[in-house]
């Protein structure tokens, strides 16, 4: 019964697969002796081709995924990039779908990549198209059904957001160069910093995901949307930048957009 | 009444389009499973939209079923949801491990062919058949290193498994002649040691040889000699449903349909040299 049993002894199935993944994992090449030569191949030779394989595999998991990260580093530096990420980021999900989700971080904080903050946000955008493609799966709610309500029921009206709807902050105009990631050679795709920081939303009303830039107060009322506050609160948080008498007006007129772009899940009153 | 199981594909995002715009060119698909692991959207869609037309076959690569981690409860209850959802014809994984101490390699790692690992391993199938309330299939890997430690070869390895955790087999005929190649070991001794009711699917893939040693890639078409062993396997193991592995240099949906046409003639030559056995 190995179940229980003490694992330390050198060759016992434990000490083996410890080796190994080490092997995989770091320098540590003492693995190298637990296995053979073969009368064609050196043990190295043979064991290169599964620690060139780990990384390869994952390299290209990131390729796919961050294909607009590609665009602006060319392939030595995305390589250089990946293996670091590799290193630093070792897999523990039973899917190589979210091998990549804390590339933006590790772009953010890690010297030398922290040095080009576009790059971080281009990961950070790329990596939240890829959440809304398989998100949840949500209708979004349609305009008649708000039209129907009975005026009191505005007083407490409150919305969800589509499942894949999330707002993301840009100081660069990763979107807009995202969408031309194909057109130059890679490693050329250039990224302009924004007037001013920007945010964005991007949401998958049905089976294809859309993004567009939000206005100031735009984001300040999805916002307030977001934390499920009722109707009357979307009107005050506008008041600020409309005025206490545009602000339902616009209220109304930004909601009405909302729902008709799809980014409504549901509301309640 | 469906149409019998025989000739299949693994289901690929590449060939959606395609796929529904030519039905009905395979029996069934081969779906992986981790790829289906999502919370909605555009791959579950699909699923179940061919899962209407098709029967299916799941097949895992993250299961880990000979490493010393502790089974992954979490992942099994993902996979038992897929399992509700797509109703397949059996569930398969690989006979390997793919990482411990919670990190996942993603890749098929070899395990020594010892008592140990053999008891080991048993456990856990009979655990995870019993979770899954199924038997599981395993699959024969490529493999690139052999154990000092090994005491058994891989096919006594894989045949005392079957028995012992009364689970049923995936055939790879590629993985075993790329595994004969790099161990220097005899494919067919290989496939006449495999319980042969336990056979339960064939993969058929390409790999990528080095002179010294052969990868499994899946990138390249079936090789001739690949396909005379296939030949042997179903000689050995008849009406057993065969699929192609294609995970990368993927070509039109017609190129691997016409691949696939090459394993129905030779499935078909092979049942004619029965037929005046069975005449007799
Ligand atoms: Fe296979």
């Amino acid at each position: 019964m190995s179940l229980g049993a003490p694992t330390t002894n050198a060759g016992s199935l434990a000490d083996l697969q410890r080796a190994f993944q080490d092997y995989l994992l770091s320098s540590n090449n003492r693995f190298a002796a637990s296995v053979r030569d073969t009368r064609k191949a050196d043990r190295v030779t043979l064991l290169d081709v599964y620690r060139d394989g780990y990384a390869l595999r994952l390299i290209e998991v990131l390729t796919n995924d961050y294909p607009g990260v590609m665009a602006m580093a060319g392939p030595a530096d995305f390589d250089y990039m990946a293996r670091a990420y590799i290193a630093a980021h070792p897999s523990h999900h039973p899917s190589v779908r979210w091998f990549g989700k804390d590339l933006a971080d590790f772009l953010a904080r890690t010297p030398p990549f922290n040095g080009s903050p576009a790059v971080a946000e281009m990961a950070r955008f790329e990596w939240a198209l890829g959440d809304a493609f398989d998100s949840a799966d949500a209708s979004p709610i349609v305009a008649q059904t708000l039209i129907d309500l009975p005026a009191e029921a505005w007083e407490t009206l409150a919305f969800t957001r589509l499942p894949s709807l999330r707002v993301l902050s840009f100081d660069f105009d990763v979107p807009r160069a995202w969408q031309q990631r194909d057109e130059q050679e890679a490693g050329n795709l250039e990224v302009a910093r924004a007037d001013a920081p920007t945010p964005w939303v991007i949401w998958r009303p049905q089976l294809t995901s859309n993004f567009r830039s939000l206005a100031t107060d735009e984001a300040t009322m999805l916002a307030v949307l977001m934390e499920e506050r009722p109707f009357p609160e979307l009107c005050e948080c506008l008041i600020p930048s409309a005025g206490e008498e545009q602000a339902p007006a616009r209220a109304a007129g930004l909601l009405r957009g909302w729902v008709e772009e799809g980014m409504i899940g549901s509301f309640r009153h | 009444m469906s149409p019998r199981v025989d000739f299949g594909l693994g289901l690929r995002p590449d060939h959606y389009e395609e796929i529904a715009a030519n039905p009905g060119k395979v029996s069934w698909f081969e779906v992986l499973s981790e790829n289906y692991m999502v919370p909605g959207g555009n791959p579950l869609q699909w699923l179940d939209t061919f899962r209407r037309d098709y029967q299916m076959a799941m097949h895992g690569v993250s299961l880990s079923i000979g490493s010393i981690d502790p089974l992954d409860l979490r992942y099994l209850d993902e996979l038992k949801v897929l399992v509700n959802r797509i109703e397949p014809m059996w569930v398969s994984d690989h006979l390997c491990f793919t990482g411990l101490r919670g990190v996942n390699m993603h890749d098929l790692l070899p395990l020594p062919y010892t008592e140990e690992a053999l008891d080991h391993v048993t456990e856990r199938v009979m655990r995870v058949q019993d979770h899954l309330g199924r038997r599981l299939v395993l699959e024969n890997v490529s493999s690139y290193v052999t154990y000092a430690a090994s005491e058994l070869t891989e096919w006594d390895f894989i045949a005392a498994l079957a028995q012992r955790a009364d689970c049923e087999l995936l055939l790879d005929v590629n993985n075993v002649y790329v595994s004969a190649f790099n161990h220097e070991f005899d494919a067919r001794a290989f496939l006449r040691a495999m319980p042969a009711a336990r056979v339960r699917q064939f993969h058929l893939a390409g790999h990528l040889h080095k002179g010294t040693h052969i990868i499994d890639t899946h990138d390249h078409p079936i090789i001739p000699d690949v396909w005379e062993l296939y030949a042997e396997a179903v000689r050995l193991f008849p009406s057993v449903p065969t699929m192609i592995e294609r995970d990368a240099n993927i070509p039109p949906y017609a190129e691997l349909l016409a691949e696939l046409d090459m394993a129905r003639e030779i499935a078909a030559r092979v049942a004619q040299e029965r037929a005046p056995e069975a005449a007799e």
